[in-house]
């Protein structure tokens, strides 16, 4: 018995039995709504909050409420065991694509979500796609007087480039920058040939001082000059440049990784879910939450309330999106469990 | 219970009472039992069952903990660490305990200030406060600069600074049973042996050491048994050769969603810790746990 959905029946039943002629609009029952989002907290909630979060309220009468961080496995759980958490969830392409596959997402409800008022590529896998975010190589441009490393190849050449490096614990990402470096075109990384990324791991290993998991992390270990060069999230890469820290951002052999949104397969809250995930996909919210935070929009349209400077510096930017890696989510679905168990063995031994 | 019985034919109205008294402390204590039962016993039966059952019935993950070298390695290197941590935290807090406990003056006062207030302290905020003192810019790179020792050694991000990260955080937990321990010890014995001749040293070694035996004990497996279950702070500090049994099962159950290869790893846990908890009830007893 899911409980919500225990509650609910059991609030109808009570309510039709004892309130009577009383009548009940949607405009009341749209006020005391609420609805629950998994998102990836610290400033990405806080930038969610102010692009997505509050003018829906505003528009709408329906609250948000947020749980963080993200997790995969919790959404799992809660889809099992009819526990729910959470109606909505952030989450990534690929995962997502998993999920799809799992039956842990609820379809797009198209009698709530009007196909005219998408964009095209804005449906995948169930989710809708909401914003970009760039792993780039960034490195501290105080600690390369001669020029830094400008491509993966040079993060692997400790030689010419000597310093601290560390990169994100990530299997998917890592094997993608390993095959990169070793010489694979960036629209080619893809069936991803895991052995020869693997081999091309070994060189560097001994190098990476640490695998850092943490977005905070990232940003503290190269403020505090810890690291000279790291894999690092382009927005919290470009919010150290904002606090005035020497900081240089490749976007060449970049992963972009499109973040959706997503239904919990069995939600109670599935309207006023899809009516919010409608609405966080229009131009002006995603321009407000890109300018907050520079993870690119999704909705090309979005790019109109975005000034030139700061579009240079997102991920879903036509330049940026040329040079950096060609994604392929099935292939990325696919293969990610192999290769993280893989990786995580690789990391401990 | 012979006698029992007879002593109940005897007074009946008194076994009556007795009876009614025991119905009354089995209704008190229903509530909490009933929340162990629902909040402790069914999760980790629970978890038991996902350990055997999924993704299908097997032992299959048990085996691969003992196959697979990399998942025998955390389970070793999780007790060994453990052990290290016990023992440093057991040779500097030892001292500290000492004092507090020996001295009734404003040192003893300071000290358990001290003690106390980084007792208290976030462990995150402990863990974090490492990373600055031991970092590139930090306190002890700018000693080894002053004093013309050049660049420092690379002190985070490895055993060592995982290491003495857990023993600072865990120390508290060993100063405190220790000293609850050595302050009930009666001064006036120390005083018997000096009066029979002994010297401090063989005072402490003969009488003093022995009766703070109990905290030493005590604190050891407090601070052993949290440190099986450490997750963040080797994380932070240490690398992923130092991988702990709790970061293994996080990432099983986050990154790769084996719930029943999660649920064997934390079963393993489970059992440790109860082997040394049996181990110290068979010697100690449970109950003097705390004092």
């Amino acid at each position: 018995m899911r409980r919500r959905t225990f509650l609910k029946g059991f609030a109808a039943t009570a309510t039709a039995a004892f309130a009577g002629p009383l009548v009940v609009t949607d405009r009341t029952i749209a006020q005391t709504r609420t609805i629950y989002v998994n998102t990836w907290g610290g400033s990405w909630t806080a930038a969610e909050e102010v692009a997505f979060f509050k003018p829906f309220t505003e528009q709408t009468g329906i609250r948000v409420r947020t749980v963080a961080p993200v997790s995969y496995a919790k959404l799992k759980a809660q889809v099992q065991s009819g526990n729910y958490e959470w109606d909505i969830t952030s989450i990534t392409q690929a995962d997502l694509l998993r999920a799809e596959r799992e039956g842990l997402v609820e379809p797009v409800d198209w009698t709530v979500v009007k196909k005219e008022k998408l964009f095209p590529d804005a449906v995948y896998a169930n989710g809708l796609a909401y914003c970009a975010l760039g792993t780039n190589l960034a490195y501290r441009r105080d600690k390369f007087p001669q020029g830094g490393p400008k491509s993966w190849a040079d993060f692997w050449d400790v030689k010419k480039f000597p310093g601290n490096r560390a990169m994100l614990n990530n299997a998917v990402r890592t094997v993608q920058f390993a095959l990169v470096a070793d010489g694979v075109p960036v629209d080619k990384v893809f069936p991803l040939d895991v052995d020869r990324a693997f081999r091309k791991l070994d060189q560097i290993k001994p190098h990476i001082k640490v695998w850092w998991t943490q977005g905070n992390q990232s940003q503290q270990l190269l403020r505090d000059g810890e690291v000279d060069m790291i894999v690092m999230w382009n927005a919290r890469a470009s919010e150290l440049q904002q606090q005035g820290h020497p900081v240089e951002l490749v976007w060449p052999g970049a992963t972009i990784t499109t973040t959706m949104w997503g239904v919990a397969k069995g939600a109670s809250n599935r309207k006023p879910a899809w009516e919010f995930l409608q609405f966080a996909v229009q131009p002006k919210p995603q321009a407000d939450f890109a300018n907050k935070l520079y993870y690119g929009p999704t909705n090309p349209e979005a790019f109109k309330y975005i000034s030139p400077e700061v579009s240079r510096q997102l991920p879903t930017y036509p330049e940026n999106v040329k040079v950096a890696i060609k994604p392929d989510t099935v292939a990325e679905a696919d293969q990610t469990a192999k290769i993280q168990e893989r990786f995580t063995q690789w990391l401990a031994s | 219970m012979a006698g029992e019985l007879s002593g109940a034919a005897l007074r009946p109205e008194t076994a009556v009472r007795g009876a009614s008294r025991n119905a009354t402390a089995w209704l008190l204590i229903a509530p909490s039992c009933l929340a162990l039962v629902l909040l402790f016993v069914v999760p980790v039966a629970y978890v038991l069952l996902l350990s055997v059952t999924d993704p299908r019935l097997s032992l299959a993950h048990y085996q691969r903990i003992v196959t697979v070298p990399v998942y025998t390695r955390v389970m070793v290197n999780t007790f060994v660490t453990s052990l290290i941590v016990t023992a440093l935290c057991l040779v500097i807090g030892y001292p500290i305990a000492y004092v507090m406990a020996r001295r009734a003056d404003w040192v003893s006062t300071l000290v358990l200030t001290v003690v106390a207030m980084s007792f208290w302290t976030g462990f995150l905020v402990r863990t974090y406060a490492w990373l600055v003192i031991l970092g590139s810019k930090g306190p002890v790179a700018a000693a080894y600069g002053a004093l013309g020792l050049g660049k420092s050694p690379q002190l985070l991000f490895s055993t060592f600074s995982s290491t003495l990260g857990m023993t600072h955080i865990l120390l508290p937990y060993m100063v405190l049973a220790l000293y609850a321990a050595m302050k009930k010890i009666d001064a006036n014995h120390l005083k018997a042996a000096a009066s029979l001749g002994a010297r401090p040293a063989a005072a402490f070694r003969e009488v003093f050491l022995p009766l703070s035996l109990p905290g030493v004990v005590n604190g050891s497996l407090l601070v052993f048994v949290t440190c099986l279950g450490f997750f963040v702070t080797p994380v932070l500090l240490g690398t992923p050769r130092d991988m702990m049994i709790s970061q293994l099962i996080n990432q099983q159950i986050e990154e790769l969603l084996a719930f029943g290869f999660a649920s064997a790893v934390a079963v393993v846990l489970l059992i440790a810790t109860c082997a040394v908890l049996a181990i110290y009830n068979h010697y100690a007893g449970l109950d003097r746990l705390w004092g």
